[in-house]
């Protein structure tokens, strides 16, 4: 990195020695911030430095006085994480067949394994993986998209696959198609607690505002690795 | 002795063992991580943020951010509560730099009337103890010692409170420039120390 400071006689061992200490305290000016933010994501040997700091550091932490937190804040912490209280959770169906008396509940019942496991990451996306009996969707979210891939048959000739976010309202979102055996959709509001849904269309999405054929899979958005 | 940040806080290997969990998902290890942690990682983002309200509402985001994350804890171990505070105190950094204009200059004086620094001597002698309660060496304390007095409060005040190169310039009355190439050579001091 070039030091417009001007030269400090430091060799660049102990110029990344520094930084990196300088890094962990927090007194970089936003941009030499971002960047060796950036490194300490993508190089090795700066984020060992980094690391090595923050141990020795944290001797300091008793210096920190606790402060109790308010009554509610742990429920929601996990609402945020786990979705909706349990009386919603239990029942996708009785999420998705509230909606213009679309029956939802047969359909999920059938044999049809639920595990979407979608972790909107931070600066590390992480995998999911949505299965169902004949075909299995894998998402990767990372704060601004989902990438999707499909392992399965295509949806078949004058179909489509339709990918939907549920959220506390209860009301389908379409995030778009999903055609190919990858897709990328834009999907800068998810979060954990979304439900994600795939269904079966006709060819060019649903006609209607939500779903009008059978969803395939379903399940709770939630953090996980 | 008896020392209220000691007690509040329970052995690293606990919250350590509660994270392992939590990075297997268990609910209920998370939810014990919390009544462990909790106190202690919003009185980081108080003491950082100096916004009672903003330090709650990142508190949410540090518990999701440990709850995305722990397995990254259990893969490279060391402290938990060590690592957590490391989380804590990266998301303050984070929300300061995404204020539109950055922190003013006066901070702990406008709030408790209290100087941050003050709260260090405290935090030196219950972090000895801490150690010696673990048995861990940890050379940093040792060697904040051997350093210039003045350079060694720049250090805790910059790791306790988030001070910027510009805040502690100010404080000092001193040029931008000037902080930087002293706090560094103390930083390279520092570590020379540390690995003798």
């Amino acid at each position: 990195m070039i030091d417009t400071t001007g030269p400090d006689d430091l060799t660049p061992q102990e110029r990344d020695t520094a930084l990196a200490a300088e890094y962990v305290l927090g007194v970089l000016p936003p941009d030499e911030w971002q960047a060796a933010r950036l490194r300490s994501q993508t190089d090795g040997a700066f984020a060992a430095l980094v690391r090595d700091w923050e141990a020795q550091f944290s001797a300091l932490d008793a210096g920190f006085a606790p402060v109790e937190p308010p009554e509610a804040a742990f429920t929601q912490i996990e609402n945020r994480l786990f979705g909706a209280p349990p009386a919603r959770r239990r029942g996708l169906g009785f999420v998705l067949a509230g909606w213009r008396g679309w029956a939802m509940g047969g359909v999920l019942a059938a044999g049809v394994a639920l595990a979407v496991m979608l972790v909107p990451a931070g600066p590390d996306p992480l995998i999911a993986r949505l299965e169902a009996d004949q075909i299995t969707f894998e998402a990767v979210y990372d704060g601004e998209a989902l990438q999707i891939a499909r392992l399965g048959p295509p949806a078949g000739a004058g179909r489509d696959y339709e990918l939907w976010a549920i959220g506390d309202d209860g009301v389908p979102r379409s995030l778009g198609l999903l055609r190919g055996a990858e897709s990328r959709l834009n999907a800068a509001v998810l979060g954990a607690g979304i439900t994600l849904a795939v269904s079966l269309e006709p060819e060019g999405g649903s006609p209607g505002d939500g779903p009008t054929g059978p969803v395939l899979a379903a399940a709770v958005l939630a953090a996980r690795s | 002795m008896s020392n209220a940040e000691i007690s509040a806080e329970p052995p690293m290997d606990e919250v350590g063992a509660l994270l392992t969990r939590v990075a297997d998902k268990d609910r209920a290890a998370f939810t014990s991580l919390y009544s462990a942690t909790a106190p202690k990682l919003l009185g980081v983002l108080v003491r950082i943020l100096q916004n009672r309200a903003e330090a709650e509402d990142a508190l949410q985001d540090v518990f999701i951010k440990t709850w995305q994350r722990a397995p990254q804890f259990a893969a490279q171990r060391g402290s938990g509560m060590g690592w957590m505070v490391a989380v804590t105190r990266n998301h303050a950094l984070d929300r300061l730099r995404a204020r539109p204009e950055s922190r003013g200059f006066h901070q702990a004086s406008d709030r408790s009337g209290q100087d941050p620094l003050d709260t260090v001597a405290d935090g030196r002698v219950s972090a000895e103890s801490t150690l010696i309660a673990h048995g861990e060496a940890r050379r940093v304390l040792t060697c904040l010692e051997e350093l210039e007095s003045e350079r060694a409060q720049a250090v805790r005040g910059a790791y306790l409170a988030g001070l910027s190169y510009k805040e502690l310039a100010e404080r000092h009355g001193v040029a931008l420039n000037t902080m930087r190439t002293w706090l560094r050579r103390g930083l390279l001091a520092l570590r020379e120390c540390i690995e003798r």
